[in-house]
């Protein structure tokens, strides 16, 4: 078992990029190798021992026995743990923008908020976040045709808008509230919002929206039955017509 | 520069595979030379290649990065101290164009539409891709003025206007896109064969290319007219193929090439009556083409992977992005063509891409004679064009055109040709399909061949056709043609192993047509009130102007050639 711990010795305010760091990435490094890992600081190339000072313990097999901690408010550093396949990466307070880009397998742990484009495009594994999330979590960039396919993303607090933009597959769950827009344009995939949101599912053909809240609906989806869920009521609806789609949508509260 | 011991291919010159050293002094082809010396000891040498038909500049090909940021990431390339940053893999920024194309060993490219209205944008990125030489073809399948020449039977005219909108556009020849189709699709119709009759102009599609054909004979232009056929990309399609290919036979050409290049055939072999019996006629059109000598034809081929189509073809594009539930950016050019942009994936899987991918193939295999075929994608139509070396490679390799087969779709058995074709290519072939057929077939004498006074466009290749077979080294022949050894273009070394050394601009050819002075006068009485009523910009900021091509190379033609002036040629210019 490897424990990699970066912590920020600088406060910095321009944004990070440290897609480096990572359980992929540092698995089989030695201490002075991580140290000379690179990263971009605003438009300088430097490298991550510029920016933090860095502990290792312990030996890894690979990165599926690799575990980074970060230590501090890493809300300006982006794209931690992009295309992780295995191992885990734990944020002691906030993580940046772009965290689990395209992961593929391992877990991240957030114990702050975290930034924007949280999980974008990933395709398996875990991220848990104890605070809130930003916009587009599991979202597809811009341009994309699809966003997660896989995974699972689990956000205590709140999230932003376009949660889930494009979903092709795996699942999101938000115990508290949503912004506008959830499951933009869903193909697949299942969302759950335990608090209220805001016109879910627009140009949505495929796949699964819960809203434990309220919800004011868009005009193209057509009202079916209600429905009995662990003891709670919600009024289902199928759309978007738009599309002549064939997602579902559960709301508690229509309004 | 003198390049050493290379086992040279130069069709053009009856050259095929002669270890023979060459000679550029300033920029051209020579018989000897001084300074530095390249080493191609025993390794392919060929003349810089030639793409005939690519989109690689104007208002649809940024439409196609506008919609698709997705696609800029494909292609990230950083700066360095000699290449500017790259983006995009379908459809890549300028610079990136310029140095792709360079690393495979093309120096010669050229972007096949662009509307008069929008051809200053297209010289804006023409200027800015390094290294290659381009030009660009002008759209006149829909336009008003062609139309209602072409109802009044007044050739003249026509001709007329053929020369102002090269001259306007800076264009280099005469491209039609599904004739009569682009005005229809301004009233959401199309039309649907060669008989039909365009809304409000009462003129067919037949009449529009018969006399656009004849117009570009009687001006003599260096490149025929360029056709994208009406019904493209509809099963059961090849039907509209020959019968427009006969309806030019009669047409008396007036240089020593064909009278009509057929632009991306494989999007027109189509049999079948709808997608669920579709299947391949590439065989049909290949025997057409072998029972007759007045056409050429580039192949469009697909490949399987990210593709982003763009065309002149309006309502085509429309039928794409219902058909794949696609994004879509559609357009209207004001009195003169409509285009959209779709961009879709080609799966190996799906029965019609798999079929397509096989037409491609068939049309050049069954095609006997190599210099009635160029070899494109259609870039990025079919696929982007640094996947040339993928489609030699199965052009050349019987045994990797039986790889792939086994992984595409079952359907390719039964409803095409190509498992039966044991035809393989050589270099011979491949040079003239790449090099000198497509510099014949536009017309540029300098380009594709490596005789004296011939372009200083050179490509060295890291294999040695002495020693390999390509049908069984077919991985190495596509790695080598995808980074070649030297690139060479105007005498200066441009490329080494993929690397860009060096990025000189390149130039831009454009045709400069002369026509009888009665006859600009009539034109330009009828473009004035045209301009007045309809257009939304006046006609002095309609011509691109000569400060938009920094390096350009006029190819004259039309009546000043034949009379040894062009008095001609300078009414059109003033009255613009």
């Amino acid at each position: 078992m490897k424990t990699i711990r970066l912590s920020l010795t600088t406060e910095e305010t321009v944004p990070i990029e440290a897609e480096r760091i990572s359980p992929d990435q540092m698995a089989g490094l030695e201490l002075d190798q991580i140290k000379c890992l690179e990263a971009w600081l605003g438009n300088r190339r430097i490298t991550l021992d510029a920016l933090f000072s860095i502990q290792v313990e312990g030996e890894a097999q690979g990165p599926e026995s690799t575990t980074i901690v970060l230590e501090g408010d890493f809300s300006r550093v982006k794209r931690v743990g992009e295309r992780m396949t295995a191992g885990s990466v734990i944020a002691k307070g906030n993580l940046g923008m772009h965290a689990g880009n395209n992961m593929i397998g391992g877990d991240i742990h957030i114990m702050g908020d975290a930034g924007d484009w949280l999980g974008r495009e990933m395709r398996g594994g875990k991220i848990v976040v104890d605070g809130d999330a930003g916009n587009y979590v599991g979202a597809g960039y811009r341009g994309e045709r699809c966003g997660m396919r896989g995974g699972d993303i689990v956000i205590a607090g709140s999230a932003g808008a376009f949660l889930g933009e494009h979903l092709c597959g795996g699942s999101i769950r938000v115990e508290g509230n949503c912004g506008d827009f959830p499951g933009a344009a869903n193909q697949g995939g299942s969302i759950f919002i335990g608090g209220s949101t805001h016109l879910p599912g627009a140009e949505m053909v495929k796949g699964s929206i819960i809203v434990g809240g309220h919800a004011h609906m868009l005009p193209s989806f057509v009202r079916m039955e209600d429905v009995e869920m662990e003891g709670e009521r919600f009024v289902k609806f199928s759309g978007d017509l738009v599309e002549n789609g064939k997602g579902e949508i559960l709301v508690a509260e229509t309004v | 520069m003198i390049i050493r011991g290379g086992i040279v291919y130069d069709p053009a010159n009856g050259i095929y595979g002669e270890e023979m050293d060459l000679f550029i002094e300033g920029g051209r082809i020579a018989e000897e030379a001084a300074g530095p010396e390249l080493d191609a000891s025993g390794l392919l040498v060929m003349p810089g290649g030639v793409d005939a038909h690519s989109h690689i500049a104007g208002t649809k090909v940024n439409t196609g990065r506008i919609m698709r940021p997705d696609d800029s990431r494909m292609g990230t390339e950083p700066r360095n101290p000699v290449c500017r940053p790259c983006t995009g893999y379908t459809v890549p920024n300028c610079y990136a164009i310029g140095y792709r194309y360079a690393r495979m060993g093309y120096t010669t490219a050229f972007e096949a539409a662009t509307p008069i209205i929008n051809a200053r944008h297209t010289h804006e990125e023409l200027e800015e891709i390094p290294i290659l030489d381009k030009g660009a073809l002008t759209l006149f399948g829909s336009n008003w003025t062609v139309l209602e020449c072409v109802r009044d039977k007044d050739l003249a005219k026509l001709a007329a206007y053929v020369a102002w909108g090269l001259r306007a556009s800076r264009g280099y020849g005469v491209k039609i896109v599904n004739p009569g189709g682009g005005e229809a699709w301004g009233f959401g119709a199309n039309v649907k064969g060669l008989y039909d009759t365009v809304p409000n102009f009462d003129v067919t599609p037949a009449e529009i290319i018969e006399s656009l054909a004849k117009a570009n004979e009687m001006l003599g232009l260096p490149h025929s007219i360029h056709l994208h056929f009406n019904n493209l990309g509809k099963p059961g399609n090849y039907t509209t193929a020959i019968e427009t290919l006969d309806l030019l036979k009669g047409v008396q050409a007036s240089r020593m090439r064909q009278v009509v290049h057929i632009a991306h055939m494989q999007f027109s072999a189509y049999g079948g009556t709808g997608w669920k019996d579709f299947e391949s006629k590439g065989p049909a059109i290949a025997d057409y083409f072998n029972r007759h000598s007045h056409a050429t034809m580039d192949l469009g081929m697909v490949l399987f992977g990210p593709a982003t189509t763009m065309t002149a073809d309006g309502p085509l594009e429309y039928a794409n992005s219902r058909l794949l539930h696609a994004k879509w950016a559609n357009c209207d050019y004001e009195l003169e063509d409509s285009s959209g942009v779709v961009p879709l994936v080609y799966g190996r899987k799906m029965p019609i891409n798999a079929i397509q991918w096989a037409i491609g193939l068939e049309l050049a295999l069954m095609t006997k004679d190599p210099w009635k075929v160029i070899m494109t994608t259609d870039h990025p139509n079919g696929a982007p064009f640094v996947n040339y070396p993928e489609v030699i490679a199965l052009l050349m390799s019987r045994p990797k055109r039986e790889e792939e087969i086994a992984t595409v779709h079952e359907l390719v058995k039964s409803r095409t040709a190509l498992p039966t074709l044991e035809r393989e290519m050589d270099w011979t072939d491949i040079a003239v399909m790449t090099r000198a057929g497509p510099a014949r077939i536009l017309g540029l004498e300098d380009k594709g061949h490596l005789g004296k006074g011939a372009d200083g466009d050179v490509a060295v290749y890291n294999l040695r056709p002495d020693e390999i077979d390509p049908s069984r080294d077919h991985a190495l022949v596509k790695a080598a043609l995808a980074k070649a050894r030297y690139t060479i273009k105007g005498g200066t070394l441009v490329a080494r192993d993929g690397e860009i050394l060096s990025a000189p601009p390149g130039r831009t050819y454009w045709v400069d047509a002369g026509v009888a002075e009665a006859d600009a006068n009539r034109l330009m009485a009828d473009l004035k009130d045209k301009f007045d009523r309809y257009y939304s910009i006046q006609i002095s900021n309609y011509m691109v102007q000569d400060a938009y091509i920094s390096h350009p190379n006029v190819i004259r033609a039309g009546l000043q050639v034949r009379e040894g002036e062009d008095r001609s040629s300078h009414a059109l210019a003033r009255e613009a």
